[in-house]
């Protein structure tokens, strides 16, 4: 046990305080435990297929597709973060820079992971790539994902090489060196990856013609989702970060950034979301007033449904919309880090609720004569599959912020010197 | 996905669509390529040591990168930025010029003024047929003791200044000791010899970036109090000295200590 204890203690950084080996482990063990279900319930959906869930022909997409939108929206932090301070020079993100790739790499893995799951026959997944549908927004998504996936891990490499124990071999500590010198290139490529798939779910949704619900007008080969997609995960992946971080906080019992920081991520997400909330508001009126009656759909035929109702619509744009924006951005509510947290859980509230109504409210209302409103509930496996991500996010955050420099910059000079 | 895989269209969207995706795929790969050839670089070029070095220097904590002159009392109060390498240090000649205000005193472990001294507790003496002798400084050798075993370069091998010169075991602590200087090992002691290494240095000799006089004793001074500080019971009070000088095979008198983090902390590792 003591040599456990001193193998623990040789990997955090020396100065770190970080709790002790045995708390560490009691935190993990919840964690592990839901971990291990998911990987049954993955197991049992790729075993014996995908009978295991509640999807059919008429839900095609369920809990796994809603939820991974969700993350995929959130995790948007990432590349958000890193284009904020590689590309417009923000350096005074830096100190959350570290922490937002790991919540991308955690979000996009997950997502990827339980896509897998969801599609099937992970062994042919190559097929995606060599039999590219091109005209299939999907194809854009898993293209665009699958390279960002790359990036993440790419950017997340130098930050693992600065472990303590990984930097002492001095091939690891030179390559993160060089690789941390080409970031913002990867930053760059990451936002151009980002927007196109963060974009390409939302125009997967809008060029449904057969779903009038979803279906939207845009721009060129771009419904309108796809803009609304993109400004709606830049709005709530900074909102993300500063939960994630404030529960590192909670959990830890130490302050991991400084005020100033929340407040400029709080602020970015407000001021994104109250032009997705106006974007989105004109959106819904053209929507509703013209592009809906000319498919022979209005507004009754999708909101007199219980539980759906215009309530979802509502919420998404004010309670969960536009009040967020606003707390986020005043000075009086957002200088205070209880309605700041309020604020940014709103945001991401809304988020959920959107990708959900895209999803589940989409494919549960009828678009034919003879069609009924279905409802759909998500299996065990469905859940625990997804529990799975979940937990494998908090383990693998857990495990960094013990072991890697998450929030702790460079005591001293630039440690990217030149040395020429 | 190419032209000769079924499925494959000459189409404007085709083309620009697979046009994107593989200059994508192309550029993360010409980044990792490249931050692999810019390694090898580093490697060939014999600047990964210095590179190592001035990474693992901007970890270590503000106390332990004070500026020589800090030391000397030339200044009030200053970090390093130079990763220690005062031959490259513009301020340098400013600075030395300035009185120094360190009073030489015992600071109850013994230092030569005949010795430059690395802040990684090493000293170099320079001979009169030009090499040049490398030894463990007074505490560490008292905190270490007799070790368990060493490992030294071989004769002939090329060492570079910060880098690794030799590495010890004690009590199943690794210690890795920095080279003071640049050169070539001519020839290898040991703890019976009192000394390390001999080396023939590279090029014109400088040593500059040692220690010597009053930065000496100021330095000693404020390591015997990080050491006093860190062997410390846990949670003890800060409390006045009690007198008396450090004992020797520290490593052996104080088993429970946290020594990962005191040896760290004596060699300059992160």
């Amino acid at each position: 046990m003591s040599e456990l204890l001193l193998i623990d203690r040789r990997w955090i950084a020396r100065g770190v305080e970080r709790s002790s080996t045995m708390r560490f482990l009691l935190w993990l063990v919840p964690w592990v435990a839901l971990l291990a279900l998911g990987i049954y319930a993955a197991g049992l959906c790729l075993y014996y297929g995908l009978n295991q869930t509640n999807m059919d022909n008429r839900f095609a997409f369920g809990m796994w597709i809603f939820l991974d939108l969700a993350i995929i929206a959130m995790g948007a932090g990432a590349f958000f973060t890193g284009f904020l301070v590689y590309i417009l020079k923000q350096e005074d993100l830096k100190p959350i820079l570290n922490s937002a790739v790991v919540v991308g790499l955690v979000c996009y893995s997950g997502a990827v992971a339980v896509l897998m799951v969801d599609v099937g026959q992970p062994l042919r997944a190559w097929f995606t790539f060599w039999y590219p549908n091109t005209h299939s927004m999907l194809t854009e998504v898993t293209f665009c994902i699958s390279c960002y996936l790359l990036v993440l891990i790419l950017e997340y490499i130098p930050v693992l090489l600065r472990n303590r124990q990984l930097r002492k071999v001095p091939s690891f500590l030179i390559f993160e060196h060089q690789l941390h010198k080409l970031v913002p290139v990867l930053a760059a490529v990451g936002a151009f990856l980002s927007f196109f798939h963060q974009g390409s779910l939302g125009g997967l949704y809008g060029v449904l013609r057969g779903r009038p619900f979803v279906y939207r007008q845009g721009f060129a080969i771009w419904p309108s989702t796809f803009f609304l997609f993109i400004l709606s995960a830049i709005a709530v992946g900074p909102s993300f970060l500063i939960l994630v971080t404030a529960a590192a906080e909670r959990v830890t019992g130490r302050h991991l950034v400084k005020p100033g920081v929340f407040r400029k991520l709080g602020l970015i997400s407000g001021v994104l979301l109250a032009m997705y909330v106006a974007v989105k508001a004109v959106d819904t009126l053209v929507w509703l007033n013209i592009t809906s009656p000319s498919l022979g759909f209005g507004p009754r035929d999708y909101y007199s449904y219980w539980p759906i109702s215009s309530t979802f619509l509502f919420a998404v744009t004010v309670p969960l919309g536009l009040f967020p924006a606003l707390l986020l951005i005043m000075p009086i509510t957002a200088g205070k880090r209880g309605w700041l947290l309020f604020g940014a859980t709103l945001a991401c509230a809304g988020v959920l609720l959107n990708r959900f109504v895209f999803t589940v409210q989409t494919l549960a209302l009828p678009t034919l004569a003879f069609d009924d409103f279905l409802q759909y509930s998500p299996s065990w496996q469905e859940v625990a599959t997804f529990g799975g991500v979940i937990a494998y996010g908090v383990i693998v955050y857990s495990l960094s912020y013990r072991y890697l420099p998450l929030f702790d910059p460079p005591k001293g000079a630039d440690p990217n010197v030149s040395v020429d | 996905m190419f032209p000769w895989i079924d499925g494959f269209q000459w189409s404007v969207g085709h083309i620009i669509f697979l046009s994107l995706f593989f200059a994508v795929v192309l550029t993360i790969l010409v980044t990792i390529a490249s931050a692999l050839w810019r390694t090898l670089s580093d490697f060939r070029t014999h600047r990964a040591t210095e590179i190592c070095w001035r990474m693992n220097f901007a970890e270590l904590p503000d106390a332990e990168r004070y500026c020589r002159h800090q030391l000397a009392g030339r200044v009030a109060s200053r970090i390093c930025d130079n990763a220690f390498e005062c031959r490259q240090c513009l301020k340098y000649p400013e600075f030395v010029a300035l009185p120094a205000k360190t009073p030489s005193q015992n600071v109850g472990i013994d230092f030569s003024n005949k010795l430059l001294y690395h802040r990684g507790h090493t000293w170099v003496r320079p001979e009169d047929d030009g090499t040049l002798t490398v030894g463990l400084d007074e505490l560490a050798h008292r905190m270490i003791g007799r070790p368990d075993s060493v490992e030294l370069p071989v004769k002939g091998s090329e060492i570079e200044c910060n880098g690794m010169a030799w590495r010890m075991m004690k009590n199943g602590h690794e210690i890795q000791v920095r080279a003071p200087i640049e050169g070539t090992v001519v020839c290898t002691g040991g703890v019976e010899d009192g000394w390390y290494l001999r080396l023939r240095p590279r090029g014109p000799l400088n040593l500059r970036h040692l220690l010597r006089g009053a930065e000496v004793c100021g330095w000693l001074s404020g390591e015997l109090d990080r050491l006093q500080l860190q062997l410390s019971a846990s949670k003890a009070q800060p409390c006045l000295a009690d007198g008396g000088t450090l004992m020797p095979e520290l490593m052996d008198a104080m088993p429970e200590a946290d020594w990962d983090t005191v040896l760290a902390a004596t060699f300059l590792n992160v």
